[in-house]
């Protein structure tokens, strides 16, 4: 490649008038070249995520048996999803799953991040002790957290005993084992969206600080006026990552911990759809909620984008 | 392979497109897996390889051998495939290998899941195999939920009928004696809130949402002669008085705090007992193998479940039985290898029976022959088996009802049970999700 | 870590102080339930379920039981060797794409990019039996590529790589291309060197995920020679619940990998996590 032709960077309106008409052989091989460096994941993405994606949303106009028995019955898994009890009230408990979650865990992860954020003796270790649930898995950490909650001789029950609250069957009762399912999902996942907002806060350069204190701001304004405002774009990540890992996950924690009991408390939207399927054989209706589900999380998605315009995620580099 | 630091592109896009565009073929056309290979037996006993449990070992060496004795003589090969946490309703491993038309050529079925097969139109009819005297020969309550019409759709290998199991030293602790075994259900909540310790369960009823749960809380409804479905006229009987009795016992024994709201020692009634965590439990007789390999000095004893006011003694049997998917490699062999294994009058096959029943585990046999051929067996005379036997008269077998039903079922109980629901307000509920289910339902029979 | 907070020095002042003993106790309570699994696989089977927090007979029984009794160490050496394959095959493809979807300019590069990034938003419920029928099309069930190819095809490393290489300086690229250099030979010499501080990072967090896959090894694989740590963990709970002394044992061995890979690398992550632009 000896042309001279510069390809620093152009404006994506140029880019654009310079599509089709008149396209230069230098055009060309950076089309060809991304077509290539693209091509084994989106080969792979299409093989082994879009064309499942598809087909259980195809499926989601099918009654399917689970032994092949196909039929087309329209949208009538979505009507019986709207009639369905047990569909509200899973969905109502992921609704609450998310909306504790998600912003008691951006509280706390960002709370541990300007703690460990300090410097003081022995802060190396606070920072990894915080991080490190979240290398377990969750099928360990299911069990240890029923060792834990065992009733009357796990360690947190004994713990519950000596303040005076004995007898509590936390995973046997249903708004405790919603609220254990809560607690653990932050505990093990609070050290990853912790070390995020670590590393966004210091990108924020601490100039900015000197400056404030030399107007006289205390930490609260500090805080009010400096990090979070340029704290944004990792907010919106964590934001918009926690919210649909929160979602879309808790299947292995509640598949080891509860199954989805007692009494349907810890059934999410998930562990709904998991049910329909592989205990009732009702894939059709499980791909409709599935569906579902998904289209809710893309407009979830789409309004983050919109109302963050121009953010982080925008492509255009001029 | 990323250090590889020259590689052909081509080559590996070339393979890539191959890939994509054979899976996008497939999965159009939606192949059934070819008749190649031995015939998959999926179940939970063998290949053991987490083998420390000695009636693991036991269970799996019985298998074993079965399958070995079919290889030997046909060419037919059987090959097992161990699905570890196959008890579990919600494993996918079974439900996707259906689903993907790979279902195994035989498989493990119990009752409570029996109708989603069934009615899924994979099961195949083992009574053209069959001789005459063996059909008769096995037991209406062990064979009855499994025929539909005039087939036989899976061959039960045992009778599991649910006892209270209680630990005697916890009773000597408690200062109770024998004569205070309980009887009727106010004498077992009576007593279980005299064993009731601040370490101790006084009672084990099973609080886990699923089949097990719903397997174990029939006998209750029974007793008082009440039903899920009336077996004459088909129709949802969830409010009648003895459904509601039932719910509420399982909701006192909770208030009453006698009765655990998680299973202790979870759910192993061995440790259970060993470790003082239970006192009386709701259990099947495979724990009586549990107890002889596990702690077989323990001392503990086996009664009837207490009965209502006016109520009969009735319990519930359970046990998984051998199926046949009419999908597979080669069902005809599948059937004949089912039942030579544990369906023909053989000497062999009723010996391989009685061994299963009386030495491997510890259950009731599925056939009058089998039963005649334990008494032989030197654990015949043990005192926990017999203490079930004499269980079998008022044993009826575990009921099949489809999903939906089962699940309409589960959330009565577990709500009454667990979340404090009305009994009858939650009965009604599952009454009207039950019978607007059956208005459209054509399976087979609900028995 | 190297930090850009000027003021505050390891030294003890009353605030330090008072930091520290917040941390401390924050951190003893956040690893306090892995100190209970680790304690409980030294106890007896009595003292398991003991109210004493230590053991009152420390013993190593529990372990040997677990490496005897299940074939833990080949769980282990499946687990690795999917984790590791994953790891590596993905984060090279990744990169390529992501390096694509970057800096190449093409037609309906958002648009694609779009699409990519709303994959992510497919939970594996909802495609487990479609998913499950390709990969049984492809012949790969109950084989070592059923558990590693479609783990290879997620689009968050994509959408990670890609913002990485957005806030990456272009210069040494231009420069290189000017120099006449092909895209590929860019991509291979200059932005993967670069790419160095995210892969690593990356590559911890894939392995992670993989090590700690569950659901999907359990569907797809039934052969007890591919049976991955955590399908095994799961398999041996089932069967020795009442002894959570071995359960602990075994939870504990599952662990052991990962933390030691943490305790390891952590000042790596931490760093390659701040570099990489996650943010």
């Amino acid at each position: 490649m000896t042309t001279t032709d510069p390809p620093v960077t152009r404006t994506p309106r140029l880019a654009r008038t310079a599509g089709r008409a008149v396209e230069s052989p230098m055009r060309r091989r950076e089309r060809r070249a991304a077509f290539l460096f693209l091509l084994p994941d989106s080969l792979g993405l299409l093989v082994f995520v879009a064309l499942p994606m598809v087909l259980a949303i195809v499926l989601g106009f099918f009654s399917l048996d689970g032994f092949g028995h196909l039929s087309f019955i329209g949208v009538d898994n979505y009507l019986r999803m709207v009639g369905d009890p047990q569909f509200w009230l899973s969905l109502r408990i992921t609704a609450i799953y998310v909306v504790v979650v998600v912003p008691v865990m951006f509280v706390v992860s960002l709370a541990l991040a300007l703690l460990v954020k300090q410097r003081f003796p022995g802060v190396g270790f606070v920072r990894s002790a915080l991080f490190v649930p979240y290398v377990i898995s969750l099928v360990v950490v299911g069990l240890v957290w029923q060792f834990l909650l065992i009733d009357k001789v796990g360690v947190i029950s004994r713990a519950l005993e000596a303040v005076g609250l004995g007898g509590i069957s936390v995973l046997g009762s249903p708004n405790t084992a919603l609220a254990a399912v809560v607690v653990i999902t932050i505990w093990f996942q609070m050290g990853y969206y912790m070390i995020i907002f670590l590393a966004g806060l210091q990108d924020i350069p601490s100039e900015f600080y000197d400056a404030a204190r030399v107007d006289g701001a205390g930490p609260w304004q500090q805080f009010r006026t400096i990090t979070i405002p340029l704290l944004a774009p990792t907010s919106f990540f964590v934001l918009l990552t926690s919210s649909i890992a929160v979602a879309t996950g808790g299947l292995d924690l509640v598949y080891a911990l509860t199954k989805g009991g007692p009494a349907s408390s810890t059934t999410l939207i998930v562990y709904f759809i998991y049910e329909q399927a592989f205990l009732f054989g009702e894939y059709g209706y499980a791909a409709a909620v599935g569906s579902t589900l998904l289209v809710l999380l893309l407009l979830w998605s789409g309004l983050m984008f919109a109302v963050t315009r121009g953010g982080r995620f925008s492509n255009v580099d001029d | 392979m990323a250090s590889q630091t020259a590689f052909s592109r081509r080559g590996l896009l070339a393979g890539l497109a191959a890939v994509g565009a054979g899976a996008a073929l497939g999965v159009v056309g939606c192949a059934r897996s070819g008749a190649a290979g031995p015939m998959q037996f999926m179940n939970f006993y063998t290949p053991q390889d987490q083998g420390a449990d000695p009636q693991l070992i036991v269970q799996a060496e019985w298998f074993d051998k079965a399958i070995a004795s079919w290889n030997a003589n046909h060419p037919e090969q059987v090959e097992p495939i161990f699905v570890p946490d196959y008890v579990n309703p919600m494993n996918p491993r079974i439900a996707t290998s259906f689903a993907a038309e790979n279902g195994p050529d035989i498989f493990l079925l119990s009752p409570g899941e029996f109708l989603r097969y069934f009615n899924g139109g994979v099961m195949l009819d083992l009574k053209p195999f069959m001789t005459p005297d063996a059909v008769a020969d096995f037991l209406p309550e062990a064979i009855g939920t499994r025929v539909v019409g005039d087939g036989i759709f899976a061959l039960p290998m045992e009778v599991e009928p649910l006892s209270i199991y209680y630990d005697i030293a916890a009773f000597e602790e408690s200062g109770l004696a024998e004569g205070d075994l309980p009887r009727t259900w106010e004498q077992m909540l009576d007593v279980a809130e005299r064993l009731t310790t601040a370490r101790r369960s006084g009672l084990v009823l099973e609080t886990s949402p699923g089949y097990y749960q719903n397997f174990t809380f029939y006998p209750w409804v029974w007793q008082g002669g009440g039903d899920v479905i009336d077996l004459r006229t088909q129709r949802a009987t969830l409010t009648s008085p003895s459904m509601l009795a039932a719910l509420e016992l399982f909701a006192e024994s909770i208030t009453r705090g006698v009765a655990s709201r998680t299973p202790p020692a979870s759910g192993e009634i061995v440790s259970g007992f060993k470790q003082g965590l239970a006192a009386m439990w709701q259990r099947g007789p495979w724990s009586i193998q549990e107890f002889a390999l596990q702690a077989p000095e323990h001392r503990y004893g086996i009664i009837p479940l207490p009965t209502p006011p006016g109520g009969q003694p009735t319990t519930v049997g359970g046990g998984w039985a051998w199926a046949v998917n009419n999908r597979g490699r080669n069902p005809e062999a599948a059937a004949r290898f089912v039942v030579e294994s544990v369906g023909s009058m053989s000497r062999e096959c009723i010996d391989r029976c009685a061994d299963w029943n009386g030495r491997a585990k510890s259950n009731m046999p599925a056939r009058a022959s089998v039963s005649a051929a334990m008494e032989q067996l030197p654990s015949f005379t043990d005192p926990a088996r017999s203490a079930v036997r004499a269980q079998l008269p008022s044993t009826r077998g575990e009921p099949r009802y489809p999903p939906v039903l089962y699940k309409a079922l589960s959330n009565t109980i577990q709500s009454v049970q667990l979340a404090g629901g009305d009994p009858l307000a939650q009965a009604q509920s599952a009454q009207s999700t039950i019978e607007s289910f059956l208005r459209t339902y054509e399976g087979a029979a609900l028995l | 870590m190297s930090t850009t907070d000027t003021r505050a020095r390891t030294r003890f002042t009353g605030r330090t102080a008072g930091l520290m003993a917040v941390g401390l106790v924050l951190a003893l309570l956040t690893i306090a339930p892995l100190a209970v699994m680790i304690l409980g696989a030294f106890k007896t089977e009595t003292d398991v379920v003991a109210p004493e927090l230590l053991p009152t007979a420390p013993t190593t029984d529990n372990f040997f039981y677990v490496f005897t009794e299940v074939p833990f160490a080949r769980y282990l050496l499946n687990s690795f060797v999917v984790s590791a394959v994953i790891t590596v095959v993905a984060l090279w493809f990744h990169s390529m794409a992501a390096y694509a979807l970057a800096r190449l300019r093409f037609r309906g590069r958002e648009a694609l990019f779009m699409i990519i990034f709303s994959t992510m938003l497919v939970s594996l419920p909802v495609v487990m039996v479609p998913t499950f029928v390709v990969v049984r099309t492809l012949g790969l069930v109950d084989s070592y590529g059923g558990l590693i190819i479609p783990a290879i095809f997620n689009a968050f490393g994509i959408f990670l790589l890609r913002q990485f290489y957005i806030a990456l300086p272009r210069e040494l690229e231009e420069a290189a291309l000017l120099d006449g250099a092909s895209y590929w030979r860019v991509y291979w010499n200059v932005v993967l060197p670069l790419s160095r501080p995210i892969l690593s990072a990356l590559s911890v967090f894939f392995f992670l995920a993989n090590w700690n896959a569950f659901l999907w090894p359990l569907t797809i694989t039934s052969s007890p020679t591919l049976r991955t740590v955590q399908v095994g963990i799961a398999g041996f709970q089932q069967q020795y619940a009442g002894n959570w002394n071995y359960v602990l044992a075994a939870s504990t061995v599952a662990a052991l990998p990962m933390l030691a890979i943490f305790v390891f690398f952590q000042r790596q992550i931490v760093e390659s996590i701040k570099t990489a632009g996650f943010r």
